[in-house]
Order: C-alpha cells, then sequence, then structure tokens
C-alpha cells in the first residue's frame, strides 16, 4: 500500500567504498533504505558503522576517494547519483536540509547570523534582501528565540551552543525542503539544551511535517523521537522497522547487543554498600582557580581576575565506596579529579587515610600511589611510543609493588584482569581499540593497588556496546580490589547503575548530595531534577523495564 | 623509511641526496684531476671529453672541484643544522617544560634575535667572529637556534598537556623521567622534519657567506666560494658559475624535498 505513494527518499541496494593505503574499504553494502512523507526515521550505529558516510552519500557530498559501488538513491523519484554539480548546489538547501552536530563549526564565525539564515532564502526561494530578512526572523521565532530580530543581528559566538543550533534548524526548515537530514544534532550540547532541542524538532516535525533522517548513535533518545529505526552495523543496515517493533522485538543479534547495553538505573551494577562511615578520602573546601592575572596584568587591568573552577567544594569517599560526579561540562567535575592528583594546585585541604595534605606538594609517593586516576580518552592516555607492556610496569617499578624479576609476570596477570590477551604486552597503543585501550589505562591504575581511583569520564568517549563492558569491568575490579572509586560523569542513567552515592556540581559549585536510592525523592535540588527529567529514557525498551519507564516519565517531561 | 619513498617528493629527494651523498663521500677519490691544477691551455673551456664540465679561468678541471668541494659544502650544512638544532632544541624543551616565567623571558629574548633577518644576523656574527669555514659554520648555527627553540617548544607544548603526561605527573614520577620518556619521544619528529629542511638553508647561506668571501678562504673548492670566484669570467664562460651553483641547487633540493616527504610520514593523521 505504501509502495504507491512515491517515498521522499528511497535508498535502493546502495553500497559505497572508499579507497584507501589498505586497499578498497567498502563504507557501506547493500543499503535499502525508505523515508515516506512526513515519517522520522532514525539511522542507528556506532562509531565507524557508517552512518555518515550514508549521510554524506545522499547529500553527494562525498571524499575524494569515495567511489559509488552500485545501488541507486532516489529522491521523490529522481536519481541523485547522476545528478551534475550545478543541479547538486540547487539542490541542497532548498530540497535536502543538513543540520549537523556541532552547531559552532557549521556557521561562518565572520557573519551575522542573520545574514547566514537569509542567504539560504535569497539564493533558494529568490527573496529580496528585505523580504529574506523578515522572512529569516519568522523562521526564528518558530524555532522558539524570544527575541529573533535582535538574534538575527548577532554573530556566532554570542549566542549560545543551544541558540545556534536553532538558527541552524530554522535554516533547514527555512526552505520547506523535502527532506532534513540531522547528523547527530544533540551529540555536542548540554542535556538540557539538548532536551529542549529536541523538542523543537517534534514541534517542527508536526508543524511542517517533512521527512526526517535522524542520525544517531542514542537509542534512549531515537526511541523518543523516531518512527521508524534502522539499525546499521558495519556498513549493512542489520534491522529495520517501526520503533516499537525493533525494541520490543528486536530480531537480530547485534541490535540486542546494543538494547542490552543500554544503561538503565534500575539495573544495578554496583558492589554492596559500604557498612562503615568513616570516610578514607576526604575535600574540605577545595577551590581552584584558572589563569591567575600576573602581578604586571593587574596593574594594568583592575577588574583581572582568576576563572574558577570549583569554588568551595566538600565531599567524601567511604572504603569500597563509589561516588558519582555529575555535571554538565564547565560544572567543574573534572577540576576535581585534577585537584585530588596534584595536576592542578588548589586551596583547601584533602584528608585521605587520616593524613590531611593542605597543598599539592605535600602529596607524595604514597598518597600518589594510593590515588590513581583513568582518564576520558583512551586515544590520548597512553604514550604512542611505548608498549603495552611497557606502559603497565611503569606502575609496578616506580612503587616497587613487585620485585623486578616478577614484572612481566604481573603485567600478564594485569592484562588477564582487565580481559586482554597476554600477548598485548608487545603491542602498541595504536594496535589496540578505544575500549582495548581504556582497559589498559584502568589496568595501569589498578596495578598500583591503589585504595581510590578517581575514574574522569572513562566511558564518554565509547561506544555504548563498549561502555557497558568498560563499566562492568570497572565494578568487578572495584570488587575484587576494594578500593574506592571516584566516577566522573554526565550520564546520569550509568550513574545511576554504578554509584552509592552522587554529588551534582553546576558552575564550579557542588549543589545537591544524595544516596542513589533517593534520587527520585522530592528533596533533590532543582537542578538535579532538571537533569533528571531531561534524560533520554529509554522506555518501551524491554518488558523488564517497564516499571522503570513509569516511575520515570511521571515526572513533568516536557 | 619506506614509506618517504612512496611518493614522488620522498623518491626524488631521496635520489638527489643520494647523489650528494656518494659525492661528498667518494668525491675526492674519483675526481679525475687534482683540483688544483692548472691547464694553462685549456682556460674557460665549456664541456669536452676531456674536461667533462668544462675549466675555469686558471684551466682547473670543473668536475674535480665540484666533487672536492662537496665534502666541505655538505658539511657545513649537516655541521650548522645540528649545532643549530642541538642549542635550539634544548633552550625550546626547557622553555617549554618549565613554562611560567621563564618560559616568558627566553621566549621574549628568542623573539627579538627573530626579529633580525637571518642573511644579516649571520653577517653581524661572522663580522664579530671573522671570516672561515669554521666561524661561518657557527654563525648559522647562532641564527638557527631562535626559531629551532620556537619549533620545539610549540612541538612540547602540545605534547605536554597529553592524558599521558598527566597520567606521569599523577603517578608522581620525575620530571627527568616524563621528559625524557613521556615527551620527547613523541615531539621529535616535528624537530627533525625542520632539521632537515634547515639544512638546505644551511648550505644556501654557507654559499651566500663564500660568495661574499666571509666562509671558507680561497684556494678552497666550497662550492660557494667557486660560483664568487668565477663570477667575473661570468660571460665568458657561463659553466664555471653554473655547475657550482646548480650543485648548491641540488643539494639544497634534496635536503627540502626530503624534509618535506619525512613531514608527511610523521603526520599523525596518516599514522592511522
Amino acid at each position: 500500500m505504501s509502495a504507491l505513494i512515491r517515498p521522499v527518499l528511497e535508498i535502493h541496494k546502495y553500497s559505497l567504498s572508499y579507497r584507501t593505503d589498505a586497499g578498497e574499504v567498502m563504507a557501506l553494502k547493500d543499503v535499502d533504505l525508505k523515508i515516506q512523507k512526513g515519517e522520522t526515521h532514525a539511522l542507528v550505529g556506532e562509531s565507524g558503522s557508517g552512518k555518515s558516510s550514508l549521510a554524506w552519500a545522499v547529500t553527494r557530498y562525498l571524499a575524494e576517494n569515495a567511489r559509488d559501488a552500485g545501488g541507486a538513491i532516489l529522491l521523490s523519484g529522481e536519481d541523485m547519483i547522476g545528478k551534475s554539480r550545478a543541479e547538486l548546489e540547487a539542490l541542497r538547501g532548498k530540497r535536502i536540509a543538513m543540520v549537523f552536530q556541532d552547531p559552532a563549526s557549521s556557521l561562518n564565525p565572520t557573519m551575522r547570523l542573520g545574514e547566514q539564515l537569509a542567504e539560504v532564502l535569497i539564493r533558494h526561494r529568490g527573496l529580496s534582501k528585505a523580504e529574506a530578512w523578515k522572512e529569516g526572523e519568522a523562521a526564528l521565532s518558530r524555532t522558539g528565540i524570544a527575541k529573533p530580530a535582535q538574534m538575527m543581528q548577532r554573530f556566532p559566538h554570542e549566542a549560545s551552543g543551544g541558540e545556534k543550533q536553532r538558527v541552524v534548524i530554522a535554516a533547514a526548515y527555512a526552505c520547506n525542503p523535502e527532506l532534513i537530514i540531522f547528523d547527530e544534532p544533540t551529540t555536542a550540547l548540554d542535556i538540557l539544551t539538548a532536551n529542549q532541542i529536541l523538542d523543537l524538532f517534534v514541534k517542527l516535525r508536526e508543524e511542517t511535517g517533512v521527512a526526517a533522517l535522524y542520525i544517531s548513535h542514542d537509542l534512549g533518545l531515537v526511541s523518543r523521537i523516531a518512527d521508524r529505526v534502522s539499525v546499521i552495523h558495519k556498513g549493512k543496515i542489520v534491522e529495520t522497522g517501526p520503533v516499537e517493533e525493533v525494541f520490543h522485538r528486536p530480531q537480530d543479534p547485534y541490535t540486542r547487543r546494543l538494547l542490552a547495553a543500554l544503561p538503565r538505573p534500575e539495573d544495578r551494577l554496583a558492589v554492596s554498600a559500604p557498612s562503615t562511615d568513616a570516610a578514607i578520602f576526604r575535600a574540605e573546601g577545595i577551590t581552584v582557580e584558572y589563569g591567575k592575572p600576573g602581578f604586571l596584568t593587574r596593574l594594568l587591568d583592575k577588574n583581572a581576575a582568576a576563572h574558577v573552577g570549583a569554588r568551595d567544594i566538600s565531599l567524601k569517599v567511604r572504603p569500597g565506596e563509589l561516588l558519582g560526579i555529575v555535571g554538565e561540562s564547565g560544572s567543574g567535575k573534572s577540576t576535581i579529579a585534577k585537584a585530588a592528583t596534584g595536576l592542578h594546585p588548589f586551596a583547601g585541604a584533602v584528608e585521605f587515610d587520616g593524613r590531611r595534605f593542605n597543598r599539592r606538594e605535600d602529596f607524595d609517593r604514597a598518597y600518589r600511589r594510593d590515588v590513581q586516576i583513568v582518564f576520558q580518552h583512551p586515544d590520548a592516555s597512553l604514550n604512542p611510543r611505548e608498549t603495552i607492556g611497557g606502559i603497565l610496569s611503569r606502575p609496578l617499578k616506580l612503587y616497587n609493588i613487585v620485585p623486578r624479576a616478577e614484572v612481566a609476570k604481573r603485567v600478564a596477570e594485569l592484562l588477564e584482569m582487565v580481559l586482554l590477551p597476554r600477548e598485548f604486552a608487545q603491542r602498541y597503543p595504536h594496535q589496540l581499540s578505544g575500549g582495548e585501550k581504556q582497559r589498559v589505562a584502568i589496568a595501569r591504575a589498578f596495578a598500583a593497588e591503589p585504595k581510590l581511583v578517581i575514574c574522569d569520564e572513562i566511558t564518554a568517549a565509547l561506544d555504548v556496546s563498549v561502555q557497558a563492558a568498560v563499566a562492568r569491568l570497572l565494578v568487578d575490579l572495584q570488587e575484587r580490589s576494594g578500593a574506592a572509586c571516584i566516577f566522573i560523569t554526565h550520564d546520569l542513567n550509568l550513574i545511576r547503575q554504578l554509584a552509592h552515592r552522587i554529588v551534582v556540581m553546576q558552575r564550579g559549585e557542588l549543589v545537591d548530595t544524595f544516596d542513589v536510592e533517593e534520587a527520585e525523592s522530592p528533596e533533590r535540588a532543582p537542578y538535579t531534577r532538571a537533569l533528571l527529567d531531561a534524560l533520554p529514557v529509554p522506555h518501551d525498551v524491554t518488558e523488564v523495564d517497564h516499571q522503570a519507564r513509569d516511575f520515570l516519565t511521571e515526572g513533568p517531561t516536557a | 623509511m619506506p614509506r618517504a619513498l612512496k611518493s614522488p617528493t620522498g623518491l626524488i629527494g631521496t635520489v638527489l641526496l643520494l647523489i650528494v651523498f656518494t659525492a661528498a663521500l667518494f668525491g675526492p677519490l674519483i675526481a679525475p684531476y687534482d683540483p688544483q691544477l692548472f691547464h694553462v691551455q685549456a682556460r674557460l673551456q665549456g664541456p669536452s671529453r676531456e674536461f667533462w664540465l668544462g675549466t675555469d679561468q686558471y684551466g682547473r678541471d670543473l668536475l674535480s672541484r665540484l666533487l672536492n668541494g662537496a665534502p666541505a659544502t655538505v658539511l657545513f650544512g649537516l655541521g650548522a643544522t645540528v649545532l643549530g638544532v642541538g642549542a635550539g632544541s634544548i633552550i625550546g624543551v626547557i622553555a617549554g617544560v618549565a613554562g611560567g616565567r621563564t618560559d616568558s623571558i627566553v621566549m621574549r629574548i628568542l623573539d627579538g634575535m627573530l626579529a633580525m633577518p637571518e642573511l644579516l644576523f649571520t653577517l653581524l656574527i661572522v663580522s664579530f667572529l671573522g671570516g672561515g669555514t669554521a666561524q661561518a659554520m657557527l654563525a648559522v648555527a647562532v641564527t638557527f637556534t631562535p626559531g629551532m627553540a620556537r619549533i620545539s617548544r610549540s612541538a612540547v607544548l602540545s605534547v605536554r598537556t597529553r592524558e599521558y603526561v598527566l597520567a606521569a605527573q599523577a603517578r608522581g614520577e620525575s620530571q627527568a623521567w616524563i621528559v625524557g620518556r613521556e615527551v620527547l619521544p613523541n615531539a621529535v619528529a616535528p624537530i627533525i622534519v625542520e632539521a632537515t629542511i634547515r639544512v638546505s638553508f644551511a648550505i644556501m647561506i654557507g654559499a651566500t657567506l663564500g660568495f661574499l668571501g666571509l666562509g671558507a678562504q680561497p684556494p678552497s673548492t666550497e662550492w660557494g666560494l667557486m660560483v664568487a670566484e668565477a663570477r667575473q669570467f661570468m660571460f665568458r664562460n657561463p659553466w664555471c658559475v653554473a655547475v657550482p651553483g646548480l650543485a648548491i641547487a641540488i643539494t639544497a633540493m634534496g635536503f627540502n624535498l626530503f624534509g618535506d616527504a619525512l613531514r608527511d610520514v610523521f603526520d599523525p593523521k596518516r599514522n592511522h
């Protein structure tokens, strides 16, 4: 029946390959996809799955070494592959629009927002400059910007990330295109802003009925906005169907694995809570300042002041406990990690295991051994010129943990502890995947046999399925070693699985501290509530999940 | 470095360098005549079967002079670069690692030195030290130091904030270990690339100094000096200027292309 109506976008057995030094690499294999008018079709996949390649293929904006390897892409029945450059230029923005991940880099920093918006209208709808400006204002007001006339006059750096993304969205909708491609439009935004952008997306879709291809790695988010979903894995679409159908009865093993990997608050992973109330680590009124102005600067500019990364933070961690620190980017959560590991000077005091430190210079080797840190980016946290074995043996030698002769044996044990083969000791970091590198970084931290491990966003740079495995590994190691842990993250779903207690930070200050069981309690600070409500909870995902969904959607979700 | 050979630039650069180094190593041995021997009957001649590249104003065989001058010229380039790069990198690494006030003071002084044009600065130093090959080499090395310091400092800075360096700091490693094992091995690539390209500059500045009579002194067969000596006979026999001039150009180009290819090899984007 639907075959009678011509779909807006029809991709038929399309394949795409890239020529590389290593030969021809297939990025997309026999992809089939149909989007009807008014439909939101989500394309879900992990990094490297080919989801962005597909978006580029549809807009015919391909890299120089890309080659169409068969199949067809039809926009309202018209073949896209054979189109000339001039035809494509006339068509992009008018019939297909795109919204990218990072609004900061998709807008020209030297042009006013209004000019960039009007440009689309002048070019594709042939409006005069004055008409385009007026039309642009109207488009902006539709995206919920309070003072569109003023926003039109601003430059990109004068607008917030959310406002910029609204302008990009307004430009995308301005010419009433047939299809809009959204490439992870909320990934670069903070969770609260992302939530507003999603609401805007839903509203505009209802108003305009434009077909949308929504590319994302986030299953929870997709379940909230899409009609149909396709799951892409290694360039192949492994499963496609209505959202409910795919999430309730996933057919493909890969889809099932993805769904199982989604962090769900009620699915607790944590070790049992510590019984004692004594603290092993205590921060007392920690304040960290960045970029303190020098003597000369102060002399010339009386108003020069340091940027405060964290202000008067007090928190404690009990032995064996996992404390979550949650906040948006720039909230100061990583600053705390840097202060506690002596990477940045601080004011205030740190108390650890009965000893008190007032300056970072006081941190001695014993303290540094007991407090280990794991960083966010697995690619950057291992020295590329050292073998994995060399990296892991360093803490063993530095802190004299095992006799020299037994270092190699201990390295092999450490690798096995993080579920990696012993042979990895001879490899270099670039020969490992992101998840494997993060395991090595975790092994390096636990090699020192620490009492406290600080994990700074260690899952943020990883794919969903790898994230879950790394989180499980961490909890498992914590259980075996009895170490306490500070887990810094922006992912509330994940931290509710792992933590015993959670502290929430906002703009360098601590706004809320609570036991994880009390996350839903009405006593929570308004900011905590807002964060919780903004979460794209993977509702309707599995039968087990229903209870959780019910009590989560009861909140005042917009 | 087989990947350096895969690009046309790298291949041409390597071939040119091979020719130059062969000349520098075996030149004096394979030269057909004594470079100082006068052939009074055959002055300022073009290439012939007897003299492959012609002769100069005293009838000396140009090919023999060229081959004999190769070691001095190449050594000059390499020596000046090694000295300049060595001193510059040490200063740059110290400034980059120390940071703060040390960094500011060192870099401001170097900025002042950089403000002077390279050749002018070299001339100034030579006028202090006096003429001669060793003095000229030292002068070029001093001229290179501020630029190399700047490059090595920025290489160190870009590595210093990487997470593996932070991890070493958090672990409580000594400063020397952090610099030697974590920072330097990862910062050395851009320094090597820059050094390779600088060899060509050094050879050209050396030749210029020789031309101006401030570098090597007659009867040296240094290439720049050869051009200078033959200058006034240029119109009677262009070969005696063109031959050493071309040799300088080929050497400079060889180092330059090879350096460019090295840069591509070290480019992290191509290092998967």
